[in-house]
């Protein structure tokens, strides 16, 4: 049990090492992002807070390399895959978060709608494997 | 401090109403670190600095960002009043969360954890330091939360508990060292899921996390040091698009004194007298608009709306965005907070407001001259260059016309494009639309209700943690390069597509 532990531990170092050398920074293995608040298929009348939810990493500003830390961003309708040789995009559709913040104010016009949440690295690269939410569709009154 | 001064002017007249007592209600928050003096044992010189640099780089901002006053810091711990119950957890929220990632890479008994303690009282602030009943019971629940926690009194838990959507576990009322009454105690759980987990299997949660963190933790360990010595080699790498062979290229960035007919008696100015330049400084290539009226905005976007009259006065703009020579000469200087790697004809990046502002303050003092940041309804003026229509060349979207996200035809264009690369607008000015998005003076407004019309900054009301980037980047497409387009961005973070481009009053 002992040996395989070590076994287990020198090749996650490994992996770890090879990961950082090529594109993305490594995600914790069992990190996981979710929205706190709304859920899928939550009706919402006007703007609302939305909550990040994030397990097994750690929230912390944009330009700051600590393992196992990111910063949130909150995609709205977006349908383009995620590019992970790329910074997250910047613009009305790609919010970010890179004051540490784990909850927005949220203002969309009236119809149904996509969210979804991609944790950024230092430099607002997603992790490897991306850290990404579930993508939910609320609808605005 | 105020009344103190006005005695010594005129005497103790007796027209000051003297502040006898001042108290106020206040969100007091306060955080200890968890075996400090255990930590110190262990490593004392590195214990010290490590937290002074939490406090420095995590404690201090948070504090900030949400609006509250740190009242002191003592060896292991701070202290801080807010005016909003709702602001201070979410601050204390913060700092948990930061430190899970700090702690992260480093090995369990090196842990620096914070409990945190909220409460709704009433204080008396004197001489820079806070006194009262509320302030110890703030104390009293930081002493009784487990590491890593935040525990709030159920004063804070009636006003924040149907505005933070948390998990809030109700640990009963406490008797607690000193206080007469029973304080209500709750537990705040950022996650609210936790608290399910929490209670139902916590002995298998526990072995699989202590697993988990042991590869974790040393895996992240070696990967942080390999990283740190990484990036201490590499310097700053700032635009990641840009092609490596560039990138690693770190520039000299001389200052070159050709064409400088109006270069100005630098030396007059003595906040350089201690730093000589050995050569005049280039100042960026400017041009000169006359002043006039123009139709701000646009209906093409609810933040663009109302569109509304603006009179602006005659001033001068950058003809770029400042490159990547101008911004290294100011690093040159100590004065810039960083060498940026690449072509040196190149529009700068990875800029956030502050950056453009040092920037500005530098080129101002050196220079004598009111160099700033333009504007938001100055910008979108020049960028219009008398035009009403969608793009400074018509309605109709053009090809090859800006430097936006599949806007040049010519395929594999290196990225950003050198300045001037592009057709000027009628006042000459390029790239006033795609290339790399431009930080300027305004906080952001989510729209234009109350906007000034007089071409000033709108900083009033706004929310000045964001500021306005106009221009839209190679990375947007055509909509985000229209005149009009606006958006925003935390000011203290950097993202790799933002630039800036400079402003003078006459």
């Amino acid at each position: 049990m002992e040996i395989i532990k070590v076994i287990a531990l020198s090749a996650t170092l490994s992996l770890l090492s090879f990961a950082a050398h090529a594109q993305g920074t490594p995600a914790a293995k069992d990190a996981y992002l979710y929205f706190v608040w709304p859920q899928d298929g939550t009706v919402i009348k006007g703007a609302f807070w939305a909550r990040f939810g994030l397990r097994n990493m750690g929230v912390t500003h944009a330009g700051d390399n600590f393992a196992n830390a990111g910063h949130h961003h909150l995609l709205i309708d977006v349908n383009d895959p995620l590019d992970p040789k790329e910074p997250i995009p910047q613009d009305k559709s790609h919010l970010h978060f890179g004051a540490g913040q784990t909850e927005a104010r949220i203002e969309l016009p009236p119809g149904k709608h996509t969210l979804q949440l991609v944790l950024g690295d230092a430099k607002h690269y997603p992790f490897d494997p991306p850290v990404v939410s579930k993508k939910i569709t609320v609808t605005i009154k | 401090m105020r009344g103190e001064i006005r005695h010594i002017h005129s005497g103790n007249d007796g027209d000051t109403p003297h502040e006898a007592t001042p108290r106020r209600l206040a969100a007091i928050i306060a955080g200890d670190i968890s075996g400090y003096s255990r930590l110190m044992q262990i490593d004392e010189e590195g214990t010290y600095a490590r937290v002074k640099r939490i406090e420095r780089d995590l404690v201090e901002p948070t504090i900030a960002e949400h609006h509250g006053r740190l009242i002191k810091t003592t060896g292991d711990g701070f202290l801080a009043i807010f005016d909003s119950p709702v602001e201070a957890v979410r601050c204390g929220i913060v700092i948990q969360q930061s430190m899970v990632g700090r702690n992260a890479s480093l090995p369990r008994q090196h842990w620096i954890v914070y409990r945190i303690g909220v409460n709704l009282g009433d204080v008396i602030i004197e001489d820079g330091d806070i006194y009262g009943d509320g302030v110890n019971v703030a104390a009293r629940l930081e002493g009784i939360a487990q590491p890593g926690q935040i525990y709030i009194s159920g004063g804070i838990y009636e006003q924040v508990k149907h505005k933070l959507v948390c998990g809030y576990q109700s640990l009963g009322d406490r008797q607690v060292k000193n206080i007469t009454d029973p304080v209500r105690v709750y537990r705040v759980l950022p996650d609210p899921s936790a608290l399910m987990e929490g209670r139902i299997r916590p002995v298998i949660a526990l072995l699989i996390a202590g697993t988990v963190c042991l590869l974790a933790v040393a895996g992240g360990a070696f990967w942080y040091l390999w990283i740190r010595s990484d990036s201490h080699m590499a310097g700053r790498t700032p635009a990641p698009v840009s092609a490596p062979a560039e990138v690693a290229k770190v520039t000299p960035a001389p200052v070159v004194p050709q064409a400088a007919p109006k270069t100005p008696a630098t030396t007059a100015t003595p906040a350089i007298k201690q730093q000589p330049s050995p050569q005049p400084i280039r100042e960026p290539e400017m041009i000169s608009l006359p002043g006039g009226n123009f139709a701000m905005g646009s209906n093409d976007d609810i933040s663009e709306k109302p569109v509304h009259q603006v009179a602006i006065k005659p001033f001068s703009i950058g003809k770029h965005p400042v490159t990547i020579r101008e911004w290294n000469a100011c690093a040159d200087a100590k004065a810039c907070g960083f060498t940026a790697a690449g072509k040196e004809d190149a529009p700068v990046t990875d800029i956030n407001w502050n950056d453009a502002k040092q920037f500005v303050t530098w080129l101002a003092q050196v220079t004598g001259k009111k160099y700033r940041l333009p504007t938001e309804a100055e910008w979108e003026y020049a960028a219009r260059g008398g035009t009403q229509t969608k793009y400074w060349w018509g309605d109709q979207f053009q090809s090859d016309m800006v430097n936006c996200k599949n806007c040049i035809a010519a395929a594999a264009v290196e990225q950003p494009m050198k300045i001037g690369s592009l057709k000027a607008n009628p006042f000459g000015l390029h790239d006033m639309g795609g290339g790399v998005d431009q930080w300027v003076e305004d906080c952001w407004h989510k729209n234009y209700q109350g906007a000034p019309s007089d071409g000033s900054a709108w900083v009033a009301d706004g929310d000045c943690s964001s500021r306005v980037i106009r221009s839209g980047s190679w990375r947007n497409d055509a909509r985000s390069a229209r005149p009009a387009s606006r958006d925003r961005y935390d000011a203290v973070v950097r993202y790799p597509t933002h630039g800036f481009r400079i402003a003078l009053s006459p």
